[in-house]
Formats: structure tokens, C-alpha cells, sequence
């Protein structure tokens, strides 16, 4: 099942090469497929509990070892979903945005990247699927036309630099313990100045490629110049590959004394993103800029909880951390295609075009203030049900007042940003009026994930259990 | 081993000083040829460290000097993701040129796929 997850995507990426007329139908089917095996590969792991693999039955060591936990499992559900989600859209809006043939085999190709880097516990092949990530959807971003191959060329360069660094700190590695895959690393590992530099120049790369504060500006560049479906993978997903590997590297590779080190720098990373990211999202008068600089401040969390989660080892943060991964990714979906749709219609690439749009076209906006309040982090939304359990993992600290009220802070800040933009939309003296009659399909698909991110907190028991094992 | 040690020394620096000079220019140069060109170098670094690391791995233990297989793929793989991540920012670097000499002379020359 998990070998049929890779070679779906990628037998059908090569069919649409060879067979372009095809392509957006096979591109659906193969979505489609690979959400229903994810659910049931999901459903297996969370039963049998997690599964190992030696690639091509070499002995281990020699072996690419993989392994699919619960983790990693909801992680493949949710590209795959995703991906389902996104091709929907662009099939649904391909008559007016010309989008290029290209976006069908490559999305399809992201997908198969993706799924590859979250069942990997090898760290060359992660550098190969990390490659293939960064390649792929520099690919994307230079489909909308001759305005995005800048960003698009620097996101390569920067993209291409961080791979190096990492593999850098691969080939350290290896020279130290002849060994690549984590959990042998792991029984092997020794604090000292040689793991030190290699965590940190694969820490570099990684954070480069994540777009982690301060390495964060060639983001709203890229993420803004794509075209709306691309922008909505790349924010939700693609990302979210080099943070995985993040997390593997400090949570199961380094020593207890280097976690306690690098912790506090994660933090400050995390609440920097958090400022100065909505800070931006505040000022700029774009429309997709503002959603992008607000993936900056959300992943600011993410790191956020991740140097918590080194400092206290507390399987609740731990949880909270994948949990904003999951409700960020399903709600920037929706408001990249939210804000992508009413820019196509209402014409135009500022706030501004916004002013009324609660009335022109209602239901764009109501997913765009639906997914909006999961990044503000409203009960009962995902982004709530994150917030609580980072708050609550260090509360049960003991007495920390700095943390919670840093939270309290952000949040605002996040407030005023998704505010900006509804407060417009409500402005409805002189609405901004479309170029031509909206379409009603592809709102409802941007509306789609901001449901089910709200959906999330149905499920709050199941899903902080499953991720709280996973921790330990 | 001991005898080895010096040219081995020597290969490593090479290598060091390959990744010093690609970041370096990489950092500095604002030409983007320039930048690609660096990282090339940075590879070449990295690669020529990986096959300096695989020829010590064998020499400690073994008498016979045969290197370490798992390294040799792994700078083969690095070498095909390196030629193709090059070409592809050589594609676009072209584009970049193609269209920003257009945006000079506005014309319609923009290619546009045909639609299916």
C-alpha cells in the first residue's frame, strides 16, 4: 500500500507528460486514490501500531529505512487531501485563469516529494526528496508568467544553497559514524564538536528552506508571485517538508545538552516570526503579500513550539506543535484560494479591491474570516485546540508568565491582520464591483478547507492522543 | 595510514577551502551566473569530501585499499541532483533575461502553451 502511495503519483505524472489532454483528470484520479489509501494506511498504523521498511531487502544499515507512524501517516492524509482539494480548484477555475499545463504533472510530482520526505528515516534520501521538493515547486511558482521567474530564481538560489548546507552536515555525519539512517544515529550519538557543527549547519539549510525567522525573506516574494492554487500548496505544504526534518534532527538525533542549548534560540526565532511576520502583515498593501507574511508569523508558533518542546520535553507541546502544522496548512489553504478567487474576479492585486467584498461575494469572504479565525486561534477552531495545548504543556511547567502572555500578544497581533481584511469587506457604502459574475464552485472549494479546520476540534480527543504517543 | 596522512590533509583542505570560496561568492556576488557558478563550487566541495572520507573509512581497518561503496553512490546521486538543479536554474536564469528584455521592448512574444 505505502509502495503504491509513490508510484501512483509518479506513473501518472509520466502519463501526463506523455498524454497532456488527460492530464487534469488523471491528476484528480491519482489524488483521489492516494487520499483513500492514506486514510488507509492511517487507520492500520493507529490500529497495528507503526511500520518499518528496509528498501529493496538490503540488510539495515545499507538499507534506506522508512517508517510510517501516526504521524507521519496524518501528514500523507493531509497533502494527499490537499493536493485532492487544490486540483479541484484549479480544474473548476481552468477556463478563466490560464493556468499552465505544466501545474498537473508538477502538483502531482509535489505530492509524490512530499509523501516520500514524511515516510523517510534516512537522512541522504531526505536530502533527495528535500531536493525534489525545492526543485518542483520553484517549478510552480515560475508558472504564472514572466513576473514570478524572479522570485522564483531566488527562491532556487536560496532553496538550492540550503540543500547544500544540509547535505553538508549529512556528509559530517556519515564521516563521524558511517551511518545515515536516524534511529541507528541515534543509538550512536556523542555530543560533541563535530555533531555540534553538522546539527547546526543542516539546522541552517533546514531553516533557509522553511522560511524560519531570520531566513524567512525570499517567502512572501515567491509565495505571493505564484498563481493561487500554487500559493495555496506551497504555504500549506511545502514548507512544512523541511520543518519534518527539523523536528527529527533536534527530537531524536541531538543530546539532551545540545536540545537544552538550542532551545531558547528556536524560541526567540518563534516569537520574532511572530512579531515581526503579522507586524508585516499589517503594513503591506497586497493582498496575497498579507497571507503570505502570515505564514511567516504561523510558523513562527511552530517554532515557537518546537524550542518549548526541547526545553521541557513535554509530550503536550509536542502535540501542539503538529497541531498547528495541520490547522495552519487546512486554513492558509482556504485563504490563499479565498483571496486568489476574489482578486480574479473583483480584478486586482490590493487590499483595497476587498473593499465590499462581504457583499459581492459573500462566501470567498466567509472562508477566508472562517479559516481567519483558526489563525487567530478562536474555540473551537484547530488553531484553538493548538493554542490550548502549547499553553497548557507549559503551564503544567510550573509558573511561567512570560510564555503565555508572548501567546496572548501574537494572537492579537494576528487579530488585527485578518481583521484588516474583513473590516474592508464589510465597508459596503461603495463595493468594489466584478468584473464579472462570481463563480459560486470555486468559492465553495476555498470554503472547503476552512470548514474542516474547524472541524478539527470534533476530533480534539483522538488527534492530541495519537500525537502525544508519537512524542514518546 | 600515517603515510597517507598528509595527502589526505591535503585533499580535505582542497575541499574546506572549495566550500569556503563557492560561499563566499555566493554570499557576495550579485551576478546571478555568479551565484550558480559558487554553488557548483560548494558541490564540488562537498563531493570532493565525500570521496576523501571514503577513501579513510577503508583505510583504517582493511589492508587493501578498497573505498567505501556507500559513499561513492551517494556522491554519484549528488551529482545527478546537481546537474539537474544547475540546468534547470540555467532554464530559468535564461527566462529571467528573455523576459526582462521584453519588458524593455514590450512585445507580444510570450510563449503561451497551446491550449489543449
Amino acid at each position: 500500500m505505502m509502495i503504491l502511495l509513490l508510484v501512483l503519483p509518479l506513473l501518472s505524472a509520466l502519463l501526463m507528460l506523455l498524454w497532456p489532454r488527460i492530464a487534469p483528470l488523471l491528476a484528480l484520479f491519482s489524488a483521489a486514490a492516494s487520499s483513500l489509501l492514506a486514510l488507509q494506511l492511517l487507520l492500520q498504523v493507529a490500529e497495528q501500531g507503526t511500520r518499518y521498511w528496509l528498501l529493496a531487502g538490503w540488510p539495515s544499515g545499507l538499507a534506506i529505512a522508512w517508517q510510517a507512524d501516526t504521524l507521519s501517516c496524518l501528514l500523507i492524509l493531509l497533502s494527499t487531501v490537499l493536493q485532492l482539494l487544490v486540483g479541484l480548484y484549479a480544474f473548476a477555475t481552468r477556463s478563466r485563469d490560464k493556468l499552465s499545463q505544466g501545474f498537473w504533472p508538477l502538483s502531482t510530482l509535489l505530492q509524490l516529494s512530499l509523501t516520500a520526505l514524511w515516510l523517510s528515516r534516512d537522512l541522504f534520501n531526505l536530502y533527495v526528496c528535500l531536493e525534489l521538493l525545492g526543485l518542483v515547486a520553484v517549478a510552480l511558482v515560475s508558472l504564472s508568467g514572466r513576473k514570478a521567474i524572479k522570485p522564483a530564481f531566488n527562491y532556487l538560489l536560496l532553496s538550492l544553497f540550503g540543500s547544500l548546507c544540509y547535505l553538508l552536515g549529512v556528509v559530517l555525519l556519515y564521516g563521524a559514524y558511517g551511518l545515515l539512517d536516524i534511529a541507528g544515529l541515534a543509538s550512536q550519538w556523542q555530543a560533541g564538536w563535530l555533531s555540534n557543527s553538522a546539527l547546526l549547519l543542516m539546522s541552517l539549510g533546514l531553516m533557509l528552506k522553511a522560511a524560519i525567522w531570520p531566513l524567512h525573506a525570499w517567502l512572501p516574494a515567491a509565495h505571493a508571485a505564484a498563481p493561487a492554487p500554487v500559493s495555496a500548496l506551497l504555504s500549506a505544504l511545502v514548507v512544512k517538508g523541511p520543518l519534518f526534518i527539523l523536528c527529527l534532527l533536534w527530537l531524536q538525533l541531538a543530546s539532551t545538552s545540545q536540545a537544552q542549548a538550542m532551545a531558547p534560540l528556536f524560541a526567540a526565532a518563534g516569537l520574532a516570526a511572530l512579531l515581526f511576520g503579522g507586524w508585516s502583515a499589517l503594513r503591506t498593501p497586497f493582498a496575497k503579500n498579507l497571507v503570505a507574511y502570515s505564514t511567516v508569523a504561523q510558523l513562527g508558533y511552530a517554532t515557537l513550539a518546537l524550542g518549548l518542546m526541547l526545553k521541557f520535553d513535554q509530550p503536550l507541546i509536542f502535540a501542539a506543535l503538529w497541531l498547528f502544522v495541520l490547522a495552519h496548512a487546512l486554513a492558509k489553504a482556504a485563504c490563499f484560494l479565498a483571496i486568489g478567487e476574489m482578486s480574479a474576479t473583483l480584478g486586482g492585486k490590493r487590499l483595497t479591491i476587498l473593499k465590499g467584498a462581504s457583499q459581492t461575494m459573500p462566501l470567498a469572504m466567509f472562508a477566508f474570516a472562517v479559516a481567519g479565525g483558526s489563525l487567530i486561534g478562536l474555540p473551537p477552531s484547530g488553531g484553538f485546540l493548538a493554542k490550548w495545548a502549547l499553553l497548557q504543556g507549559v503551564w503544567l511547567q510550573g509558573e511561567q508568565l512570560f510564555w503565555p502572555l508572548a501567546l496572548v500578544f501574537a494572537t492579537l497581533l494576528s487579530a488585527a491582520y485578518v481583521f484588516r481584511v474583513v473590516v474592508l469587506a464589510f465597508d459596503r457604502a461603495e463595493p468594489v464591483a466584478p468584473d464579472f459574475a462570481p463563480q459560486l464552485l470555486p468559492q465553495w472549494l476555498a470554503l472547503l478547507p476552512a470548514l474542516a479546520v474547524w472541524a478539527m476540534a470534533l476530533f480534539s480527543e483522538p488527534l492530541l492522543l495519537l500525537l502525544r504517543l508519537e512524542a514518546l | 595510514m600515517t603515510e597517507l596522512s598528509g595527502s589526505l590533509l591535503l585533499f580535505l583542505l582542497t575541499a574546506a577551502s572549495l566550500v569556503a570560496i563557492g560561499v563566499y561568492g555566493f554570499i557576495i556576488g550579485p551576478e546571478p551566473l555568479r551565484r550558480i557558478l559558487a554553488l557548483n563550487i560548494i558541490s564540488a566541495g562537498i563531493f570532493m569530501l565525500m570521496v576523501v572520507l571514503a577513501y579513510r573509512t577503508s583505510g583504517s581497518g582493511a589492508t587493501e585499499l578498497a573505498a567505501d561503496p556507500v559513499l561513492q553512490a551517494l556522491v554519484l546521486t549528488g551529482l545527478v541532483v546537481a546537474v539537474s538543479a544547475t540546468a534547470f536554474a540555467l532554464a530559468l536564469l535564461a527566462r529571467l533575461e528573455q523576459s526582462s528584455s521584453e519588458m524593455s521592448a514590450p512585445l507580444q512574444l510570450k510563449q503561451t502553451e497551446p491550449e489543449q
